[in-house]
């Protein structure tokens, strides 16, 4: 049987052990911790606290300039990984796609930015500019030129793990040869006060699984991952140094920051990714742990893993002492560990353990160990209950790994919170006082749908994307359900009023609820708790395509079997800090006024005809810069039968430079189909924001129901992403 | 003591924005979490914060601090043993 899984070329690292693959492997040979005292920001509150800090200054590591601190942890990590898979993008860049894991994304920077306008009254927005998660993924493929399916996926600490399993979706499905894959996370004061302020830290370093173990350490660093096909690979000579045989991923639907006691969501997410490699748990020969440190993910985790693995738990070390708790890197740092471990058939110490804990019950390996290992496994557990399993084997294992199938998906419901209301948004302070004309939700009236705790505890954001889920479906109990809710900026306000607090003049106590809530996951995660959804649980960013990249990781999970309900969204609010840079950017005209919603759609396996429309595409890319019409055209009539096409729904009305794009596109869509193509704009009734095109979807389906044959949805992102789908009615078949 | 108490209610509903709950509503020895007002373990950190803004006491650890969050009446015993000592 052919071994259908991804094959790993190239691996980067950068984190608190040192600037590579080499100088980390040395350092967890020589168990030698990279935990130091914190230098990167002044943190009187937490004075003396270990801190897993990488290189100080990565510009003169080769890092561009432009770009955050994660940004640049990033590409120093995928320079090195694209160097040792020895590729060249030149003749494969349309197959090439990068995906990243990120939470902090620019948090380190734009605190610069907050912290001037909080004490100065100064107004200097560029560090603001790289910002967002994608940020990093949009530089990496600008880069390397790669045109291929590009996302960030943002689901806190299982962000890296999570964003390497949809690589490895993307090679599967046969949509890219080569990707780029893993995440990367800096340090920030939002972060390291928001670890702090859920009492999750401990100022001595991690100590993961020991009995006084009292919280885990902030780090940062980025790992990469060159994920090819095996056929491609194999093509052009590359030489393979392990496959991912395996990667599963699900939701403990529990609480927001807490594990399930049980590690309930752990044990499916493990076992996922077993049944994927098609392995037996006695197969596995180590286990990377999530291994935080923290009392309650390492009783949690323990759990789960003897309940998958019985009495003969394989060997198992946390890696965390050495490098920190990266956050979105983690997952993506430890794959890099564990590919290491099988090249060099050695395990890594776990460091910090002395005292075994009877409750946990599990005794890590604490020196390093030569072992054979035929096939590992990776574990990261997130905020949300976000959990992700990956399973790294030998190149020649015998494994075989479960290719999806080839399905149908129909739309069964959408529930959108609209933004219908025309406000003029006041800009508050610390920004400088003044209004911007917005396409609002106004107040949400579907807010009484939710109990009085989610109304207490959700950020706007989130009840805005509960009240959508909601509407969208009411789904049975026995059925899979997997939530990806795509964002731009995520939960703004909650970020923003925690760190606005944090610099406010008496040094207050930061604040755990705005920390725990101001996660990009957080849309996902809640609506995953409310409908008990425990299969796999996402929040895909990628800006203006963010909405179609959940659709596209909901719409593989079907067809890959992992579940049998998909709910598939975006959300962004309006906030006064993109309101304000915006107006000062000059970003805000008659034309392009800023907006705000969530939309959810709910997908369901096979034609149905009772649901409202079936989705027959959708694929992710990017656009050649400068923009060629022609080619861009190809690619849509490549990716959708324009035949079944009568009506086209872009992003045009928006962001006015994409606007002359948009209109060649139809020009050559029409000359392709033989016919005038009818073409229709969704901005001017919904603004423009990153989940803008969620709106596009729930329009879309409003056409088919009104008659329409097929409805081609097409989106750019000023920073060169792009993504087609199309919506068919149930007699187009 | 009881007006300490009563300080603590106002407090408490303001930190946690308890919808529609009085101070007069919620009884001394009620239990906060769980049952009584069904707080949860992310509320049980906003009070830690807000011990420390507004009695200057600073919990380091949850486990350590549980017993202080079982009432309003046990917290107020628990603020002002800290400020006698």
């Amino acid at each position: 049987m052919v071994a259908c899984s991804p094959v790993v070329t190239g691996l980067g690292i950068i984190a608190a052990t040192g600037v590579g693959v080499e100088a980390t492997w040395e350092a967890i040979r020589a168990g030698r911790s990279g935990l130091k005292p914190l230098t990167l920001f002044p943190s009187p509150r937490y004075s003396r606290v270990l801190a897993g800090e990488a290189h100080t200054d990565l510009t003169a590591l080769g890092a561009p300039a432009r770009g955050s601190r994660s940004d640049q942890l990033g590409w120093l990590a995928a320079r090195e990984a694209v160097e040792a898979a020895g590729i060249d993008f030149v003749d494969c860049s349309e197959r090439a796609g990068v995906v990243l894991g990120c939470s902090v994304g620019g948090s380190f920077n734009s605190e610069h930015f907050l912290s001037n306008l909080v004490r100065r009254g100064k107004m200097r927005p560029l560090p603001t500019r790289f910002h967002e998660c994608v940020s990093v993924v949009d530089l990496i493929a600008e880069e390397y030129g790669l045109l291929g399916p590009s996302m960030a996926v943002s689901t806190a600490c299982s962000s890296g793990a999570l964003a390497i399993a949809t690589a490895a979706e993307m090679i599967q499905s046969g949509e890219a040869d080569v990707v780029l894959a893993g995440g990367a996370d800096s340090l920030s004061q939002m972060t390291w006060a928001g670890f702090h302020s859920l009492l999750l830290v401990d100022e001595m370093g991690c100590r993961p699984f020991d009995a006084t173990r009292a919280g885990t350490t902030m780090g940062e660093g980025a790992g990469v991952l060159v994920l090819e096909s095996e056929e491609f690979a194999r093509r052009r000579g590359a030489i393979i140094l392990a496959r991912l045989s395996g990667w599963g991923a699900s939701c403990d639907a529990h609480h927001a920051t807490a594990p399930h006691p049980e590690g309930a969501g752990a044990v499916a997410a493990m076992g996922a990714a077993l049944r994927r490699a098609g392995l037996k748990p006695s197969d596995i020969h180590y286990v990377n742990a999530h291994g935080t440190g923290t009392r309650d993910n390492d009783l949690a985790e323990s759990k789960a893993l003897k309940t998958v693995f019985g009495e003969l738990v394989p060997p198992v070390t946390s890696t965390k002492r050495f490098f920190g708790h990266a956050l979105a890197a983690s997952g993506a740092i430890e794959a890099v560990v564990c590919v290491e471990a099988l090249l060099h058939q050695e395990i890594p110490p776990n460091l910090g353990f002395s005292i075994f804990d009877p409750a946990v019950g599990i005794e890590p390996v604490t020196v390093l160990r030569g072992l054979s290992l035929t096939h590992v496994m990776s574990n990261s557990f997130g905020f949300g209950g976000n959990n992700a399993v990956l399973i790294f084997s030998q190149p020649d294992a015998p494994v075989t790994t479960r290719a999806p199938q080839t399905v149908q998906v129909s739309i069964a419901g959408v529930g959108v919170v609209d933004p219908g209301v025309d406000t003029l948004y006041e800009i508050e302070s610390p920004l400088p006082s003044g209004a911007v004309a917005a396409h609002s939700c106004g107040a949400l009236a579907g807010a009484a749908l939710l109990s009085p705790n989610q109304r207490r505890r959700s950020s706007r954001l989130v009840q805005m994307a509960l009240i959508a889920a909601r509407q969208s479906c009411n789904p049975d109990p026995a059925q899979r359900v997997a939530v990806l809710m795509g964002t731009g900026f995520g939960c703004l306000d909650e970020g923003a009023k925690f760190i606005e607090n944090y610099f406010s003049e008496n040094n207050p106590a930061p604040m755990p609820s705005r920390f725990s809530g101001s996660v990009h996951n957080a849309a996902a995660a809640q609506i995953a708790i409310d409908l008990g959804a425990r299969a796999m649980n996402s929040a895909p960013t990628a800006g203006e395509i963010s909405f179609e990249c959940a659709l596209w990781q909901g719409f593989h999970q079907i067809a890959a079997d992992e579940t049998d309900i998909a709910l598939v969204g975006a959300v962004d609010e309006l906030n006064k800090y993109p309101l304000a840079i915006g107006k000062r950017w000059g970003h805000w005209t008659e034309q392009t006024k800023p907006g705000e919603g969530a939309v959810v759609a709910c997908l369901i396996r096979g034609g149905k005809p009772e649901s409202l429309a079936r989705v027959t595409a959708v694929r992710l890319g990017r656009y050649h810069r400068p923009f060629d019409t022609e080619r861009e055209a190809d690619w849509i009539a490549t990716s959708v039968d324009l035949t079944r096409v009568d009506m086209v729904l872009s992003g045009a009305g928006g962001w006015s430079a994409l606007d002359v794009h948009y209109r060649a596109i139809l020009d050559a869509l029409s000359a392709r189909a033989g016919r005038s193509l009818e073409h229709k704009t969704y901005k001017q009734t919904c603004g423009e924001f990153h989940a803008a095109s969620a709106f596009g979807f729930s329009v879309a389906v409003g056409l088919v129901q009104q008659g329409h044959r097929g409805v081609l949805l097409y989106t750019l992102s000023p920073r060169g992403a792009k993504a087609v789908c199309c919506l068919e009615s149930h007699d187009s078949i | 003591m009881e007006s300490l108490a009563n300080e603590l209610k106002v407090r408490i509903i303001k930190t946690l924005q308890l919808e529609g709950v009085q101070p007069e509503q919620i009884d001394d020895d009620a239990p906060l979490f769980g049952a009584g007002l069904d707080l949860d373990s992310i509320d049980a950190l906003e009070l830690v914060a807000m011990l420390e803004n507004s009695y200057g006491i600073v919990i380091k650890d949850l486990e350590a601090g549980r017993p202080a969050f079982q009432s309003i009446r046990a917290l107020a015993s628990f603020i002002q043993a800290k400020r006698a000592a």
